[in-house]
């Protein structure tokens, strides 16, 4: 039998978390809904789930806190998808540097979400990153650049931040999570494609090209990102996780 | 009537001036009765001295022989006034009468005009100087020479009339500093009140209209920063009472069958959802930007704003270069330069951004379009929240009327300035200049 993905809601207010259930099932998932961390807890002993959508705002344990037990326990691997319900950077960013694999503003749109939980699942599936990034050390370095990965942005050696599109976050952060392995364009566009999949139509080769020129990288000799020809690219340094500067 | 235009503007000088004047008179008044007493008592003094001294010698001088007299005129001379046994030098006759004959005429005639019929003439030279002409018993002449003094001042006593005219500049400008410093302080303080930052308290010791004034200076910044944090938390918890009814309305929405109702609940419900956000976004850009400041490289953000616009297909593009270091909160400055671009992209449907950097080491980014404008008298009042110029009343590119009320808020939090103006040939500029 075919594999249907198994959805696991936690929201507290009882009638978005029906209505998604709903929207979701309607669209050919299997959709579980709980009102809070205890129920999720319950639930997750006997059933393991594909992905989990969790609301930031709830009484008693909040979303973060839920988030940051799932990446510590044996659940750390199921991709997680925040709703968070304030518009607002920092919330985004904390959201991030919880563990969530992606992260939705209230109101949101059904399809939106369906559209999310889709390519994080495409994501995770095709190359589970090699490197799980905490809140605690959430900086990827690699040759005089780091990587900020939750305010998204390159710091260099000198702690200057330069600041990168959210089309060239999404593909350092492809190459960043599995370095010095080559990937196609095809493998490059799906995992590029986390968010706005349907507004982004930039080819990758022209993506690299600005994310070279980011990076002071040159493009007849390039030192991160090298071309291999006929097959795609590859990360050409080695990444470590360093912790946050105090 | 002209006092009030020579007024002088401080409040420090005009302290001064009342001062400084008040004390000056008051020393000039007591300091001339004073003298003027002296005077008197001394003039009297020595006028007696005069009429007993004038007539003692003229008895001894006539009751000489005439050829001892010459020998005795050396005893006889004093410090103001000698005799000569001559009929004297010539000079302009004097009347006794008038008032302006000297004190000293009218004591020596009083003294021996009784026995001696004389004559006066007045010397003239740079001092005065007359001479009192009369005959002995003996018919020979003689002469009075009297060149009246004043008792002369003592040489410290200007030294002292200056130490005092210091001492009196020393306490005004004491005194008046004192009364000013407080003032100066507290419209220090109020220029740098920001209730979004920690307050800033004054000193709440010294004199006691002082220390009240600081103290109701200090509860006034207390209330305004409650107000504000009401306000926000006000306006907190609206919009998130409220997302949880629009998520509902519109997960609700997407069940209904496709049609106009639900294309039109649809964008209603995106209305809503926008003023919520920009309602806080307003309220917390009011309330200052709790980010922290860091160094940006200038040209990579703008580049990588302008690709997020370029990769969703909107027509925005980059002109110029800083080759610049800043320091700034990165998210409010994105958000200034979003909304200005979102409003070019609103009104014009494309967006032209241009950084330079000046000669002052400060730098100016314009974001540009060839829209309608804005009608020069109402420049100013786009950037205040909820202002909406006449042709966006049309609610469908209205927007809230928060976006540029927004930008300028969080424009200034950032340390910049921003300002509008209508360009050559049509259309808006919006000038954000920063700090370099």
């Amino acid at each position: 039998m075919e594999h249907v993905d198994h959805i696991l809601i936690v929201d507290d207010d009882r009638e978005i978390r029906e209505l998604v259930g709903n929207y979701l099932k309607k669209n050919g998932l299997r959709t579980t809904v709980v009102a809070d961390g205890r129920q999720m807890r319950t639930f997750l002993e006997s059933t393991p789930v594909d992905l989990i959508v969790l609301d930031i705002m709830m009484p008693g344990d909040d979303g973060l806190m839920l988030c940051r037990e799932l990446r510590s326990g044996k659940h750390k691997a199921t991709p997680v998808l925040m709703l968070t319900a304030r518009n607002d950077e920092t919330d985004r960013i904390i959201g991030l540097e919880m563990g969530a694999d992606d992260y939705l503003v209230k109101p949101f749109a059904a399809r939106e979400l369906l559209a999310r939980i889709n390519a994080v699942l495409r994501r995770t599936r095709m190359l589970p990153p090699n490197l799980v990034v905490t809140e605690s050390s959430r900086l990827l370095a690699f040759g005089r650049w780091q990587l900020d990965t939750s305010a998204r942005h390159l710091l260099d050696d000198d702690g200057t931040m330069v600041a990168l599109s959210g089309a060239e976050y999404r593909l350092l952060r492809v190459f960043l999570d599995h370095p010095q392995r080559v990937l196609n364009r095809d493998q490059l566009l799906n995992l590029t494609q986390g968010r706005d999949a349907d507004l982004f139509d930039r080819s990758i080769d022209l993506l690299v090209s600005r994310l070279r020129q980011r990076l002071l990288d040159d493009a007849r000799e390039p030192a991160y990102i090298k071309t291999v020809r006929s097959e795609g690219y590859v990360f050409s340094l080695p990444v470590e996780i360093v912790g946050a500067p105090a | 009537m002209n006092l009030s235009m020579r007024w002088p503007r401080t409040l420090a000088s005009r302290l001064s001036l009342i001062f400084l004047i008040g004390l000056i008179l008051a020393q000039a008044l007591s300091f001339g009765a004073q003298y003027y007493e002296r005077y008197e008592s001394a003039k009297n003094t020595m006028l007696g001295n005069l009429e007993t001294d004038v007539s003692t010698s003229i008895a001894i001088l006539d009751r000489l022989p005439a050829n001892e007299r010459a020998s005795w005129l050396q005893q006889l001379q004093r410090k103001n006034y000698g005799y000569l046994l001559s009929e004297g030098a010539n000079g302009n006759p004097m009347n006794t009468d008038t008032p302006e004959a000297p004190i000293a005429m009218t004591s020596i005639k009083d003294a021996i005009g009784k026995d001696y019929p004389m004559t006066f003439t007045d010397i003239p030279g740079p001092r005065k100087h007359f001479q009192v002409h009369l005959k002995l018993t003996d018919g020979s002449p003689l002469t009075i020479d009297v060149r009246p003094s004043m008792v002369p001042l003592s040489p410290w006593l200007p030294m002292m009339l200056l130490g005092q005219l210091a001492l009196m500049l020393a306490c005004t400008w004491l005194a008046v500093r004192i009364a000013i410093r407080p003032l100066t302080r507290l419209a220090e303080a109020v220029d740098t009140l920001d209730p979004n930052t920690h307050p800033v308290l004054l000193d709440e010791k010294g004199p006691t209209e002082v220390a009240h004034a600081a103290k109701a200076f200090n509860a006034m910044q207390a209330r305004i920063a409650a107000y504000l944090k009401e306000r926000m938390q006000l306006l907190a918890a609206i919009s998130h009472d409220l997302q949880t009814p629009i998520t509902r309305m519109k997960l609700r929405a997407e069940f209904m069958d496709d049609c106009v109702e639900k294309e039109k609940l649809w964008n209603d419900l995106g209305e809503m959802e926008h003023l919520v956000r920009e309602g806080v976004a307003y309220a917390r850009s009011v309330h200052g930007a709790t980010e922290e400041s860091r160094r940006t490289d200038l040209d990579s953000f703008l580049d990588s704003l302008v690709f997020d616009y370029q990769d969703v297909g909107k027509e925005v593009q980059l002109s110029g270069k800083s080759a610049t270091v800043i320091d700034t909160r990165p998210h409010a400055l994105r958000r200034v330069l979003v909304n200005l671009t979102d409003n070019a992209l609103k009104f014009a449907g494309a967006a032209e951004l241009l950084v330079e950097k000046k000669a002052d080491g400060s730098v100016s980014v314009k974001v540009m379009d060839r829209g309608p404008g804005i009608a020069e008298d109402e420049l100013a009042q786009v950037m205040e929240p909820f202002y909406r110029v006449e042709n966006s009343r049309n609610r469908s590119t209205g927007g809230t009327g928060l976006g540029l009320a927004i930008a300028q808020q969080l424009a200034l939090a950032i340390g910049g300035s921003l300002t509008l103006s209508n360009r050559e040939g049509g259309g808006l500029c919006a000038e954000l200049k920063l700090r370099g």
